[in-house]
């Protein structure tokens, strides 16, 4: 009887001790299938980056600085993309965080500019407001191939949606300087997760 | 021997879910429309500064800062969430002294550099000799705000904490109610630059020491769509 107690006990410590997930579930009804797409990493200009941490080391307002994955094209299914990032330092402005990219360019690009407003760089549209220097921010894009859907939450709430396009995509994260932005910018992502359905 | 054990169990359950003495929050969340969660809590930690709304969607986390709140809010709504996911909250008390607030007064025209600057300088760094030497509960001393370009202010600070979990820089625009934070920096950091908005170029400024106290129990609410 003591050793069943004891065995209680160890495991309700165990249970109290136990640590967390090292990433949370998909959101939004599935089944989803977790999968690990290939990248390329792509460092230009001032852009580097070393592991999941990105940055842009240069003020420089013109040319190509970036420091961003590039993961595998998929033309099918639902896919939906999940990560963290936080920034621990952005005397820049716009810069484009997380990308779905299209087949003829960029279908959806996640950016943040200073004071930590979160945008949609085409249309410009705010998405969030929260994304404070030094405190993680979560996000998950769920894309339709079928029909072109694509959403974005920003902490859980939905922030922006789209529609159309066709053909192969991917996503992109990291760093990138877009076109009326400049660093530095230093970015850490993590909690990098896909699905499928 | 039982009854003993199952005393021990209860009380190392109590001890990991409540904290000494207990939280001193209680949440609750109440799914107000299919993808809408309204908080509300009671109750407050002695010393709170701000507090802090989190969420997940597993309740053993990751947790997520939703936003950072005055220290007399209760009520908080988290809108147009993904369907059909559960999403659990806690509230989390933000504790620690604060500098004095400085003045900063982007508007002298001497400072309307041209870009593009080198804005290296404003990176978080921990300046030789203004840490290391800290108490428990230390207030950041010795506050410095330099303006460096039109939009931007070099923060200094000496550390006097040893149980920092962090830095908060904190801002309160001229004619804004109550202050906000613009910025977390880890533990030891001494120097920061702060890139103002156009509501921020006169406003008052100030650091905090901060570590985080007891949370309130966790609420979890599945939303429909």
């Amino acid at each position: 009887m003591r050793r069943r107690a004891a065995a209680v006990l160890a495991a309700v410590l165990a249970l109290a001790a136990a640590p967390s997930p090292a990433s949370a579930a998909p959101l939004e009804t599935g089944p989803w299938t977790s999968y690990s797409p290939t990248f390329d990493l792509q460092q230009r200009g001032c852009g580097t980056a070393s592991g999941l941490t990105f940055r842009l080391t240069c003020s420089t307002a013109s040319g190509d600085q970036r420091a961003e994955r590039r993961y595998a094209t998929y033309s099918s299914g639902v896919r939906q993309f999940e990560g963290y990032f936080r920034i621990t330092s952005m005397p820049g402005s716009r810069i484009s965080l997380k990308q779905t990219f299209g087949p003829s360019g960029p279908f959806f690009m996640l950016a943040v500019e200073r004071g930590g407003r979160l945008y949609a760089v085409h249309g410009g549209t705010t998405l969030a407001t929260g994304a404070t220097v030094g405190t993680e921010v979560r996000v998950n894009t769920v894309h339709n191939t079928g029909n072109g859907a694509h959403r974005t939450y920003i902490n859980g709430s939905n922030r922006h949606s789209q529609t159309g396009g066709g053909g192969g995509y991917y996503d992109k994260f990291g760093a990138y300087r877009t076109e009326s932005g400049a660093g530095p910018v230093d970015v850490t992502w993590s909690g990098i997760q896909f699905w499928r359905k | 021997m039982i009854r003993r054990t199952l005393l021990v169990v209860v009380l190392v359950l109590a001890g990991c879910s409540a904290g000494r003495g207990g939280p001193a929050i209680t949440l609750t969340a109440t799914l107000t429309t299919p993808v809408d969660i309204d908080l509300r809590w009671e109750g407050a930690e002695p010393g709170t500064a701000a507090q802090i709304a989190e969420f997940a969607t597993d309740p053993r986390g990751p947790w997520t800062i939703l936003e950072f709140l005055p220290p007399d809010r209760r009520t908080y709504r988290h809108p147009d969430l993904m369907p059909r996911t559960a999403f659990s909250y806690r509230i989390r008390p933000v504790l620690g002294p604060a500098t004095p607030p400085v003045p900063i007064r982007l508007t002298a025209p001497s400072f309307d550099v041209a870009a593009p600057a080198d804005l290296s300088w404003a990176a978080p760094r921990s300046l030789p000799g203004t840490t290391g030497n800290g108490v428990p509960g230390g207030a950041p001393t010795g506050l410095l705000a330099e303006p460096r370009t039109r939009d931007a202010i070099l923060l200094t600070w000496t550390d006097t904490s040893s149980d920092e979990e962090g830095f908060l820089v904190e801002i309160l625009p001229q004619g804004a109610a109550a202050w906000s934070v613009v910025m977390v920096v880890d533990p030891d950091i001494t120097s920061v630059g702060v890139q103002a908005l156009d509501t921020e170029r006169t406003a008052d400024i100030r650091v905090r020491a901060h570590h985080y106290g007891t949370p309130s129990g966790t609420a979890t609410r599945t939303t429909g769509g």
